[in-house]
């Protein structure tokens, strides 16, 4: 099978892109993204999109009815919610005919409540697995392909790289798959000697396999989904590879194509030596014909009658039928969602009293991340401080250099491809070059450590040498966390870090920063999108990072509007460019008053402690150096009362709750954004003196200053975006952590850099870990798609739906709720599916919006 | 026709959701095209509704533009890929003749 002149594969690769939809791309562990991982079937309503997930991933994608019904039984979902539901996922169930039982009519609506509290439950789930001869060498086809994976791919500088991988992964995979005696094994004479005449090129490879398997072109689709559903993880990194990695990636090429060839020729090679029949494409599973007589039977037994009785039973199993298997689950978390979704209504439907018009002394400026909520709260609760919700990347797409490094970073949401660099340059009086070196030192160390532990007989020297050192020292990071970390801090305080700033003037430092023209730009878009028209004295831009030790996901802790990276350079960035007097002359060319003595202040909150940390302090003109200790000092006051909250809902001891991310040991060191549900576009009046317990977005917004609708269009199409990643993420990690989720954190493997395995090997494991949603067997992350509450112009919201595709397709298809009203003074309305928007009431005429509560139940 | 000595070949050009221009731009490479224009944040008006130009803060959201020459002879496996890739997606696809300067750029 010789390729000199390669036939072409046109529609192979297009099968492989549309089969890849299947698959979220997964983000290596250095910046770790949340995605949702049915975002490649966005296009699709919700509930279709679901039901390929189930069918080709063998997947969960709803909590389970026994889940439901717990929270039912908490209280969490109510029978005037479910009421609403069913009517909800479908309408013609309210006109339909009840049934006649006992002297009494029941309403179809009823019945089916009675199925959803009552009935069994469906089988557990389906799966890709067609059950035939040739599946049952697919476990073994698939351990051996995920061991050459993580053999191949390398985020980290793995010290033993696999020979040809500069090559690509089928034809590295190709050079050696003779001398993999478990390949052997399996394929034996027939099918090595088969492996030996495939094509050079990886498509060429796949199409010689796909045949040998008799899957033409017709079954391609379906066959190459059941492959990737086998190796969902490896896929999500290849299709990272594909479409998102940066263009200056320099790890090897782990392309999706590669995979599948691989895989589609070793599943052939050991077919055709075992004899096996070749694989044929998936099929669906049968529907269980009995589940809805054991629904009807469990609905007669609630009602007191006989299922024997043939009138009634008829009756109910007629009306039972117009609720297929999907459909329950579908009504439970449509009951669910409008549960809390009459709650946080409930809450914010109050006369919004606008903003005040007295000048502010310090404005700040947090993520719009639902941790920043509660430290908004109770900073708010320690003076008369205004408090406003911006992304974290504070509208400034950039890749962030570091000083003394030479890999910048991107700085951004991983929707932008960021065009400028900003690097971190040592203040002018300040000599960086013993930190530097110092620096370098402690690297190369720690460099030669490591390169020591991955050796072949080194670790056996490198254990005789530094054991009686490293011994004692692991036990003090376990017993004594505190005490190494302050440790740690004396080390680095030998060589005093030199005083930064963010070069953000491209003029002064060609190598870095931007145009005084680009920083107008972004200077205004901030500002317009924050609707900010006052300003007070002192501004502090927030971001955040997550200070968390021995944690594979440490990134995914830190600001996703920054792509998984901490917060702080780009609120640096953000303040430099702000208190640039060039930028400030241009924003008061285009109407922005913007105040000579307002002074921007970069600042960092750390998630885990809540210590805020305000960063170039020492460029705080004297005149505002009160304000910011002011603020320095509250800040902490509101950190410490927020840690305190946050420990009620944390496990472990409460006294230690800020020390949590130094204990190398924690599998959980904070919760991160679990509980999210909504996402408040608004002045902060809307949502002032309110406890959200931590579970809202909260980008503010000003609908007058915005008046032909670009702000809000920026934060329907980007952060709302983000945000639904993030919440179907948890949705999902949540629903299946084993399939959706990384699994048991105490069984996790880092591969390469590039993500966790479960034990010594296998699929790539995407999503979060399973103590990132649960405490033992209790969910703590309420499963639930993002609710978007929006103040501005219904009108101009619709505008924005109807004109971005993206936007439309997550509304229309029900992956995001939406409510809104246009003034402060009118009651909240929900859009419907077909662009209408109809006046919000709650499930039930008794709610009392006076004690409702948005912590979790 | 040839144009003053220029040379005849096939233009094609793929209006795609932003999330498939990796994919476009595999199938250029295999059918044999030696390079491609890219166009982001396609605006327009079509089967799908309105479509709106470049967002401030999401390269991905709006439509992308890709635009290929080859010669004719490579035309029928392009047409098959990107026709097998839309059969479930939005997109158009236009092909047209067009004339080069310097054909052993495009073959």
């Amino acid at each position: 099978m010789d390729d000199h002149a390669p036939r072409r594969h046109t529609d192979l690769l297009a099968d492989i892109a549309r089969a890849a939809s299947i698959v979220a791309p997964q983000w290596p562990l250095t910046n770790v993204v949340a995605v949702n991982p049915l975002g490649g079937l966005q296009h699709l309503p919700f509930e279709e999109a679901a039901a390929l997930a189930r069918r080709w991933l063998g997947a969960r994608t709803h909590p389970t009815l026994a889940a439901f019904r717990a929270a039912y039984d908490r209280g969490a979902i109510t029978d005037a919610d479910l009421r609403r539901a069913i009517v909800d996922v479908d309408w013609r169930l309210a006109t339909r005919p009840g049934i006649e039982a006992g002297g009494t009519t029941l309403a179809a609506v009823e019945l089916i409540r009675i199925d959803l509290l009552a009935g069994p439950d469906e089988p557990d789930r389906q799966s890709s697995d067609p059950g035939t001869q040739a599946s049952s060498i697919l476990p073994a086809v698939d351990e051996l392909v995920a061991g050459w994976c993580a053999a191949f791919v390398d985020e980290a500088h793995v010290p033993w790289p696999m020979p040809h991988r500069d090559e690509g992964f089928y034809a590295a995979w190709r050079h050696l798959a003779s001398s993999d005696r478990r390949l052997r094994r399996l394929a034996g004479r027939r099918g090595m000697r088969w492996l030996t005449d495939l094509p050079v090129r990886a498509v060429g490879g796949l199409a010689v396999a796909l045949d040998t398997l008799g899957t033409g072109p017709e079954a391609r689709v379906d066959a190459l989904r059941g492959q990737l559903g086998r190796l969902p993880g490896w896929a999500g990194y290849a299709r990272w590879h594909d479409e998102w990695a940066p263009f200056d990636h320099d790890g090897p090429a782990f392309r999706l194509v590669d995979l599948l060839a691989v895989q589609a020729a070793v599943t052939a090679a050991v077919a055709l030596g075992n004899g096996a029949r070749p694989s044929p494409p998936p099929a669906q599973p049968a529907p269980d014909d009995d589940l809805l007589g054991r629904r009807v039977a469990a609905v007669c037994s609630v009602l007191g009658v006989s299922s024997d009785d043939a009138d009634v039973a008829r009756g109910v199993r007629e009306v039972l039928a117009l609720v297929p298997p999907a459909a329950r689950p579908a009504m439970w978390l449509e009951a669910h969602e409008g549960n809390v979704r009459d709650r946080l209504l409930g809450l914010l439907t109050r006369l919004d009293p606008g903003p005040t018009t007295e000048r502010p002394q310090v404005q700040a400026v947090f993520c719009i991340d639902v941790r920043s909520e509660g430290l908004r709260r109770h900073l708010e609760a320690c003076g008369s401080y205004e408090t406003l919700g911006f992304a974290g990347f504070f509208g400034v797409p950039m890749r962030w250099r570091p000083m003394g490094s030479t890999a910048p970073q991107a700085r951004c949401p991983v929707l932008v491809t960021p065009d400028h660099e900003v690097a971190e340059r040592p203040q002018a009086a300040d000599d960086p070059r013993r930190f530097l070196a110092t620096r370098r030192t402690n690297r190369s160390a720690s460099d030669a450590f490591h390169a020591a532990k991955g050796g072949l007989g080194s670790p056996f020297v490198l254990a005789e040498a530094s054991g009686w050192l490293l011994g004692p020292l692991a036990a003090l990071r376990t017993l004594a966390p505190d005490v190494t970390r302050q440790a740690g801090r004396w080390g680095r305080s030998l060589a005093r870090a030199p005083r930064t700033f963010a070069a953000v003037d491209a003029a002064a430092d060609p190598a870095s920063g931007l145009a005084l023209e680009e920083r107008i730009l972004f200077a205004e878009a901030i500002l317009t999108t924050l609707g900010l028209r006052r300003f007070g004295r002192v501004v502090v831009l927030c971001g955040h990072a997550s200070a968390n030790r021995n944690n594979p996901h440490a990134s995914a802790y830190d600001c996703g509007a920054c792509g998984g990276a901490p917060g702080g350079a780009s609120a640096r960035t953000a303040a430099a460019i702000l208190n640039d007097l060039d930028v400030r002359a241009g924003l008061a060319e285009r109407g922005f008053d913007l105040p000579d003595d307002t002074w921007f202040v970069a600042a960092e909150h750390d998630t885990v402690s809540d210590r805020v940390t305000v960063l170039d302090r020492g460029t705080v003109p004297a005149s505002h150096d009160t304000l910011v200790a002011g603020f320095a000092r509250d800040v902490e006051a509101a950190g410490e009362r927020l840690a305190q909250e946050r420990a009620r809902r944390l496990p472990g001891d409460p006294a230690r709750v800020r020390a949590r991310g130094q204990d190398w040991a924690q599998i959980r060191p904070e919760w991160g954004l679990a509980g999210n549900a909504a996402f408040v576009i608004g002045p902060r009046s809307v949502t002032q003196h309110l406890d959200l317990a931590c579970r809202v977005f909260l980008h503010s917004y000003e609908a007058e200053a915005d008046p032909d609708g670009v702000a809000l269009e920026t934060i329907l199409t980007a952060p709302l975006v983000v945000a639904q990643w993030i919440s179907a993420q948890y949705y999902f990690s949540t629903v299946d952590p084993d399939r959706f989720g990384a699994g048991d954190k105490l069984l996790h493997n880092p591969v390469g850099g590039v993500g966790v395995v479960l034990g010594e090997g296998g699929d790539l494991r995407v999503g979060l870990p399973l103590q990132a949603v649960t405490v033992g067997d209790r969910q703590v992350h309420e499963p639930l798609r993002l609710l978007a509450v929006v103040q501005a112009p219904l009108e101009r919201t619709e505008t924005i739906i109807q004109s971005n595709r993206v936007l439309r397709e997550l509304v229309d298809g029900g992956w995001i709720r939406i409510a809104g009203r246009s003034h402060g003074d009118e009651p909240w309305s929900l859009r419907g599916s077909a662009g209408t928007w109809a006046s919000w009431r709650p499930a039930d005429d008794r709610f009392d919006q006076a004690v409702a509560s948005l912590e979790v139940s | 026709m040839s144009w003053n000595g220029l040379t005849p070949m096939a233009k094609i050009e793929v209006v795609v959701d932003g999330d498939l221009v990796a994919a476009v731009r595999d199938l250029f490479l295999e059918a044999g095209a030696t390079g491609y224009t890219g166009l982001s944040g396609v605006s327009g008006f079509g089967h799908h509704g309105q479509h709106q130009a470049r967002l401030l803060f999401n390269d991905r959201a709006s439509l992308s533009m890709l635009i290929t020459v080859v010669p004719k002879d490579k035309v029928d496996g392009l047409v098959a890929g990107i026709r097998r890739l839309l059969e479930d997606r939005h997109g158009v696809f236009f092909v047209s003749e067009t004339h080069v300067s310097r054909p052993d750029y495009f073959s």
